[in-house]
């Protein structure tokens, strides 16, 4: 049902909202993204799938790097460590390994992820670290206003690519299949209810969880990813999609032009705490 | 009677077991009871015909340094050893190949340059290691053998010594190796004794202590280990590695946690995530890894996030002299990060202090909020000392945040509170009721980003003040003054590995009536003003030997003081010599005021 068949009206909306439980996991600081941004629906998918999970707020940490995605922590009520362009994984990384307990999400853009973050990505999924990254890709470096990404698409004119930009953009998820993570999703900010379920997937995973999340910048791209592009481009995996089929997976997130959403992968093998415990034992060790 | 004081190198090419024997011999003389500092000297590359040198110094007292003469030079390979003989001392022995296994050229046997003052000993190293371990290869055990039987070391030790060591190779080859020493140690025996080196009885150590032998990144590792290390991340690099390679075993046995990760930015990135969580976390690296780690340091620094980085100086700038030594990453350890850098560095002096500084640095995170950074370098990294520990236990304090106070109902939890002594009680992921966000930018008591004037200047201040505590840190030394009190000639001011060569260098000068004294800066940052000037106020002329080209600790010390020193400022690739220290401290003493005025 779509929401052209039945009215929505605001009051109805803000009481489901309030009684929901998932503002508790709001901030009192109002989001400083532009208005339209397909950010905020990832701020309320990821307030969704915590109060969805029951997760106790002093028990999850956000962690981000540095861009208008990476200002996410401040949003939310919960622990946060907005840390350095490019060095949320580590980071995420070392909070996982002082304890277990914690639930560890991970936000960054597409520019702090796949250009100077990149090296990253491929050393917390092969050891998949039981983290969910939540890479917000807007295609743009917007918080610098405007320049181009590894993500760009080409023939996007930015400040940096005044004649457009003529490299060939990277593919994250084929990128991502092929280092090893054990989780590997795709949503689009202009799908929140899709969003919202794969948000909490991803963070019920356990092990490295890779989440792309498509956005529009509304402000700096007024050409590639908008809304009215990425809208008709993006469609679902197909039906009988088999998400423990890598080679499917590879196959899917081959095609740039259409964007199919949906879980791509998923498999089950030791988190990196995981091997902690096994090497202790194997040292005869204990605290 | 007259103390132990025996130096003793052993010189050979890579292969021929020269590090490995010097290693037997300083374990040896160690569980004898004797007091060691040893240093090997190595090549870059894994084989090859590299020059090996092991130097072990024995004494009855803890030494501070190695002498620049040994009492006794033993050569495995005589193509490296000749250029070496000149540093065995007059009337000192040298231990060589009597029978070489083919014809020597002209020149090229060590027997034709051993000085006129030199007493020789030449045995036939390989034939006594064929007779009686059935190969050549026990050589330098045979050696070890001939220098107990000829200093009248008892053999027991390094029997045991050398069963300890190759243990895991199998009861032959122990059995085979000790042949070998016995057939040396005999020989020794039988010979002709040196009559002005000698080993003197030892009295019985205190109950109260024991004392081990310890290299500087093993004492760092004991370090981690008595102070509850939760938390390693690492990137091999020379000559850190060893501290991460020796956690690696310890740190599982106790539960604890070591990642190597990706890249030494990650190893720094992921300790501030882990002491963000609350764990004791550290990294190890050297010159080129702390550069990478410096914005990761500068992110601590702002978000007051605790964790330790030991960093092992070698040769720079760039890749540098990855295995020779060099204090030149003061720099970029005290001013490295962007910004106001605040953070404590602190350097150790000895191989006891390696231990003391790492499990206090750790106190010092927590306590002060703070990345702590501890410089050692290749040569404190790698040389042998003995050390007393205590027996009662560690002596480090194994929680020492600020507690919090409760929370009144409704109240919201300030991260960066601003208090009276700066340090604001800090919460960690998992106290209820606590959530804040910690971050890079400048911020507010909340923890929200503010780049408002008033609040910037308020943060730079708490985060300046709150480090002021650490110069009164309880049981540290933060600086310390040796030798004459009152007025002296000449003060000696150093810092790190080169300040046992200064003290070595000023007890030599006191013995030749040079009124002298030396103070060693154990912490750099933030920097002991008020003792260092007193002490340079004591001084007609303030001497700082330091091991890099542009005179870094004086130029720290003279913009800090705005008074003149005297540098010597060295990049030998190895220790500072005494004897160039001594020359300077001569000169001065002769001439302090125009030493001043040049």
């Amino acid at each position: 049902m779509s929401i052209m068949e039945r009215p929505v009206f605001v009051d109805d909306k803000l009481r489901e909202v309030r009684q929901s439980g998932r503002l508790e996991y709001r901030s009192r600081s109002l989001p400083t993204w532009c208005p339209g941004c397909g950010y905020f629906s990832i701020v309320e998918g990821v307030t969704y799938a915590c109060n969805e999970m029951g997760i106790a707020k002093e028990q999850a940490v956000v962690v981000s790097g540095i861009g208008c995605s990476s200002r996410f922590p401040f949003f939310v009520d919960l622990f946060g460590f907005h840390t350095l362009h490019g060095r949320v994984l580590p980071v995420a990384t070392g909070v996982k390994t002082a304890n277990d307990k914690l639930t560890v999400i991970a936000v960054g853009g597409d520019g702090d992820g796949f250009a100077i973050g990149g090296g990253h990505i491929s050393h917390a999924a092969k050891r998949n670290v039981d983290i969910t990254y939540l890479l917000f890709d807007n295609g743009i470096y917007g918080l610098t206003k405007g320049q181009t990404s590894p993500l760009s698409a080409v023939g996007l004119r930015t400040s940096t690519s005044p004649f457009d930009n003529m490299e060939q953009p990277l593919n994250p998820l084929m990128m991502v299949l092929a280092y090893g993570a054990s989780w590997v999703g795709q949503a689009y900010a202009g799908r929140p209810d899709h969003l919202r379920e794969m948000i909490t997937k991803a963070i019920a995973h356990r092990g490295f969880s890779y989440l792309h999340i498509l956005s529009p910048c509304v402000t700096f791209d007024k050409t590639s990813k908008t809304y009215v592009n990425l809208g008709l481009r993006v469609r679902e995996l197909p039906s009988g999609h088999d998400a423990t089929d890598l080679m499917a997976a590879l196959h899917q997130a081959r095609d740039q032009e259409s964007l199919a959403i949906g879980l791509y992968y998923q498999e089950s093998r030791p988190t990196l705490n995981a091997t902690f415990e096994q090497l202790v034992a194997k040292a005869g060790g204990g605290r | 009677m007259k103390a132990t004081d025996i130096q003793i190198a052993l010189c050979g090419s890579a292969g021929d077991g020269t590090i490995a024997a010097g290693d037997i011999l300083r374990n040896a003389v160690a569980r004898a009871g004797y007091r060691v500092i040893s240093f090997d000297v190595y090549p870059p590359e894994i084989r090859g015909f590299g020059k090996c040198i092991s130097r072990v110094r024995i004494t009855t007292e803890q030494s501070y340094a190695l002498k620049r003469q040994s009492d006794v030079f033993v050569s495995l390979d005589d193509s490296h050893a000749i250029p070496h003989v000149g540093e065995v001392r007059p009337d000192g022995a040298v231990i060589f190949e009597s029978q070489p296994v083919a014809t020597v050229a002209e020149g090229h046997h060590i027997s034709g340059h051993i000085h006129p003052g030199h007493i020789p000993y030449g045995i036939p190293l390989r034939e006594l290691s064929e007779k009686s371990t059935g190969g050549g290869r026990s050589r330098n055990l045979v050696v070890l053998g001939y220098i107990a039987g000829l200093l009248g070391l008892a053999p027991e030790h390094f029997l045991s010594i050398i069963e300890k060591k190759f243990t895991k190779q199998g009861s032959e080859v122990v059995s085979r190796n000790q042949a070998g020493f016995h057939a040396g140690f005999q020989a020794g025996t039988a010979t002709f004794k040196l009559d002005n080196v000698f080993f003197t009885p030892l009295g019985t150590p205190h109950g109260s202590e024991q004392v081990v032998m310890l290299s500087g990144n093993a004492a760092v590792a004991q370090g981690c280990m008595d102070a509850h290390l939760d938390t390693f991340f690492g990137y091999p690099i020379t000559p850190a590695t060893s501290i991460m390679e020796r956690l690696a075993v310890a740190l599982p046995k106790r539960g604890a946690r070591l990642l190597q990760t990706e890249d030494e930015i990650s190893a720094m990135a992921a300790s501030i995530g882990a002491g963000f969580a609350g764990a004791r976390a550290a990294t190890a690296t050297s010159g080129p890894g702390l550069a990478l780690m410096s914005e990761m340091i500068g992110l601590a620094t702002m978000a007051e996030v605790p964790c330790v980085v030991f960093v092992s100086q070698r040769g720079g700038p760039s890749t540098g002299m990855p295995t020779k030594t060099e204090q030149s990453d003061l720099n970029a350890a005290l001013y490295g990060s962007p910004g106001d850098s605040q953070h404590i560095v602190i350097a150790p002096t000895n191989v006891e202090g390696c231990y003391r500084c790492a499990g206090k640095a750790f106190e010092m995170a927590e306590r002060y909020q703070t990345p702590v950074i501890v410089l050692l370098d290749l040569y404190l990294s790698n040389r042998y000392e003995t050390v007393t520990l205590a027996v009662s236990g560690p002596p480090f304090n194994l929680n020492a945040n600020k507690p919090r106070p409760r929370l009144e109902a409704g109240e919201v939890y300030k991260r960066y509170a601003l208090t009276d002594d700066g340090i604001s009680p800090r919460a960690i992921p998992g106290d209820a009721g606590c959530m804040h966000v910690i971050t890079g930018l400048e911020h507010n008591e909340l923890g929200r980003p503010s780049d408002q004037e008033e609040m910037h200047a308020a943060m730079s201040r708490k985060r300046h003040d709150k480090l002021l505590g650490a110069l009164q840190h309880p049981d540290f030394t933060v600086s310390k003054r040796f030798g004459d009190p009152g007025r002296v000639k000449v003060g000696l001011l150093s810092w790190g590995s080169t300040f046992g060569e200064c003290l070595e260098a000023m007890f030599m000068a006191q013995a030749e009536g040079i009124p002298c004294a030396a103070m060693k800066v154990v912490m750099l940052a933030p920097f002991p003003v008020q003792p260092v000037a007193d002490f340079m106020a004591d001084c007609d002329v303030v001497l700082v030997p330091e091991c890099n080209y542009e005179g870094q600790f004086a130029h720290l010390v003279q913009g800090i003081l705005a008074k003149p020193v005297v540098r010597l400022s060295r990049v030998p690739g190895s220790p500072m010599p005494v004897e160039a220290i001594l020359g300077e401290v001569r000169r001065l003493a002769r001439g302090a005021v125009t030493a001043i005025a040049s």
